[in-house]
């Protein structure tokens, strides 16, 4: 009996490591090695080439984590960051609830619909969206024309309802026209901007316009123009990444919210709303409370999603204009591939590490002190 | 006024004012979120529209729809931007990739939830640690990692006399291994997580039965563990193969090889050479898009149960 026991026992063994294994060596492989791997690099002066039995390299110490806290480029990529960070707990989160409890309470009405139709950016590669955004943010993209072609059709429809009594122009139809022009060529027509249109902008019959079709095509292209110029300046540029870093993911947010609401009994919510609550109370202290959880977990995706963003912003901006789009990866990408120094982006690598756990510790920390209400 | 009234009036709201707010609340609701649909889709129409026009057609007019349709945009993305290798290379990646995942994440999940062994609480620990880490944040030492490890094997299969070049040796560097390895291992955390706490919910005694009957840990496994995990193997599935076709990150710098390369390596790199070529550019990013699109269309249903279920991070 003890015998067979044992061999029972010994089974039992042979069975685990056989259907752990796999899983195990690989995870050890794609993970735990080269977690190990990069914080030994972090340490050192390896500058590339063969790692074993090639040139020698060794530990050399905290160094290159100095390096990486007195570099500007470090701080504004971690910035970025944090600005996606932000973005997604403050933008896809609330959006995300809101849509849901939109759907969940049947205050829109076909609401699978709306929730397949939001989920679709994110089913996507956000390499062909990263590329598709950039010619629309472009200076000359559809963001310009949607734009440029709204302001030349109000000039168009501020000229024809100035020549509508009669061909002739009033002092007061001009100012009309005046106020739907580019502000650029009113400042050419001189101080008195009605006279200088007079002078300068009317053909030879002067305010007796005689073929207005062929003058109100002419006047068009006085309309104001616009060149977006987010993604070339500065201390813009972020903006477009982070529109599109909520456009994306939104969605997502909005079906892990709706399927929670679900779970709730309804009865609670019917019973609220007969003693009276409104909607917002319902969702205020049933709806939000009865979600916590998930919210907190959300939030732990974000985090953890907004800190390894790469591919998004990596085709979107490549990083640029002058490095101001740059996030933690694509640092990293640029210091290993261009700069060739492995111990520095190894050190970025392991920060990238540290910082989301931290930020995902202080969100359970927030959990336990604020939440709870389930 | 009687009581029941009284409740009748909560219910419906008792004045006309109430009423017409909630149907004010409504149409503002609805305008909201029509609004944001239509920003969730027109960009992708857009894109749609606009991937039929001339290079001309498009500068001269970026919304509406295209005078002259040019369906050999295709045509020319499909040739220029090398999809037939592309779209192969991406099917296979993303098959076998997934049906890796699928089955690790069913042995292990088996071996978590059922079976006992002293070192099982930490290594699942590890497994769910895991599931917060992004391997993207790995490229570089991943990289690493993997050429040397081709170095150093193709110098002591140099110095055994069996290869000239020790440089010459690739088996996980820029190869299909390689760049399985690393998907099915990066599919792992979350899958095994999912896989354990289903398998879980499986009665124990239908094992201890079948064990009394003197069946095996493996005949186990495939006749009654296998059967009942389909709905978790789907939920795994849905959620590791957009994943994988999608990758851009890491297969960026485990390959480099143009014959090994997948669709979104293939489509920024066409985008980059040819960046005023719009016709075909836009072209290409439907023809990225569109096995998605299709995919999600198709099994929507089980995408959004996969979404809602597989986001239990933390």
């Amino acid at each position: 009996m003890a015998s067979a026991l044992s061999s029972t026992r010994k089974e039992d063994q042979r069975a685990y490591w056989l259907f752990s294994l796999p899983a195990f060596i690989l995870y050890l492989f794609v993970f735990a090695f080269p977690i190990v791997l990069s914080a030994i690099i972090s340490l050192s002066n390896y500058k590339g080439g063969q790692m074993f039995g090639g040139e020698a390299w060794r530990l050399a110490g905290f160094r290159q984590y100095g390096i990486l806290f007195h570099d500007t480029a470090f701080w504004q990529a971690l910035n970025n960051n944090m600005y996606i960070v932000l973005v997604s707990i403050f933008g896809q989160l609330p959006l995300g609830f809101l849509f849901a409890y939109l759907i969940y309470r049947k205050i829109v009405r076909f609401g699978d619909f709306w929730q397949g139709v939001l989920y679709v950016p994110a089913i996507i590669s956000v390499i062909v969206l990263g590329i598709m955004w950039k010619f629309i943010f472009a200076p000359n993209g559809l963001l310009a024309d949607l734009f440029n072609n709204s302001y030349s059709r109000t000039l168009v429809g501020v000229l024809e309802a100035a020549l509508k009594g009669g061909h002739a122009l009033s002092d007061d139809g001009i100012r009309k026209i005046l106020s739907a022009m580019d502000p650029g060529v009113i400042g050419l027509l001189g101080p008195d901007p009605v006279a200088g249109f007079k002078s300068q902008l009317l053909p030879a019959g002067g305010v007796v316009i005689a073929d207005p079709a062929s003058f109100i095509h002419a006047m068009s292209n006085y309309a104001p123009k616009w060149s977006p110029d987010f993604m070339t300046k500065q201390n813009t540029a972020m903006i477009p990444v982070m529109f599109v870093t909520l456009w994306c993911w939104t969605g997502m947010y909005l079906i892990l919210f709706h399927a929670n609401m679900q779970k709730i009994e309804s009865e609670v919510i019917e019973a609220a709303r007969i003693d009276g609550a409104t909607e917002l109370q319902v969702a205020r202290f049933i709806v939000l409370p009865a979600l916590s959880g998930v919210i907190i977990n959300a939030a732990i995706l974000c985090i953890s999603g907004s800190m390894n963003t790469f591919a998004l912003i990596w085709a979107m901006t490549g990083g640029g204009p002058m490095n101001v789009t740059e996030v933690l990866s694509i640092y990293m990408y640029r210091t290993a591939t261009m700069g060739v120094n492995y111990p520095l982006a190894n050190a970025i690598a392991m920060v990238i590490i540290v910082i989301s756990f931290a930020l995902i510790g202080l969100t359970k920390l927030a959990e336990k002190r604020w939440g709870g209400k389930e | 006024m009687s009581p029941n009234r009284i409740e009748e009036e909560r219910r419906f709201g008792s004045t006309v004012g109430g009423k017409a707010l909630a149907l004010i609340g409504k149409i503002v609701a609805t305008a909201v979120m029509t609004l944001f649909a239509l920003m969730a889709i027109y960009p992708i129409v857009w894109l749609l529209i606009n991937s039929f026009k001339s290079n001309a057609d498009y500068q001269l007019d970026k919304i509406g729809l295209p005078p002259q349709w040019h369906p050999d945009n295709y045509k020319g993305a499909w040739e220029i931007g090398d999809f037939s290798k592309l779209l192969p290379n991406s099917i296979f990646y993303t098959t076998v990739g997934t049906l890796g995942v699928v089955l690790l994440t069913t042995c292990a999940g088996f071996a978590f939830a059922k079976l006992s062994h002293r070192l099982k609480g930490a290594m699942y620990g590890s497994f769910v640690i895991g599931i917060l880490l992004s391997l993207s944040s790995l490229m570089i030492p991943l990289f690493l990692q993997l050429s040397q490890l081709d170095l150093s094997i193709g110098n002591i299969l140099a110095s055994c006399g069996i290869l000239s070049d020790p440089k010459s040796f690739h088996f996980f560097y820029n190869t299909r291994i390689g760049v399985i390895l690393v998907y099915v291992g990066s599919g792992l955390p979350l899958g095994i997580y999912l896989t354990t706490e289903y398998i879980k919910g499986i009665p124990t005694s239908l094992i201890e039965a079948a064990r009394i009957d003197g069946a095996r840990y493996s005949r186990i496994f495939a006749s009654i563990i296998l059967p009942m995990c389909v709905p978790i193997i789907t939920t795994v599935a849905i959620i590791t193969l957009p994943g994988i076709w999608n990758e851009f990150a890491l297969i960026n710098i485990i390959v480099g090889k143009l014959e090994l390369q997948s669709l979104p390596l293939g489509i920024l790199r066409f985008s980059g050479s040819r960046s005023t070529d719009y016709g075909k550019q836009f072209a290409a990013l439907v023809l990225g898009l569109l096995p998605m699109l299709v995919f999600y269309i198709a099994f929507r249903k089980q995408i959004t149960k996969g979404v809602s279920g597989g986001a239990v991070k933390g």
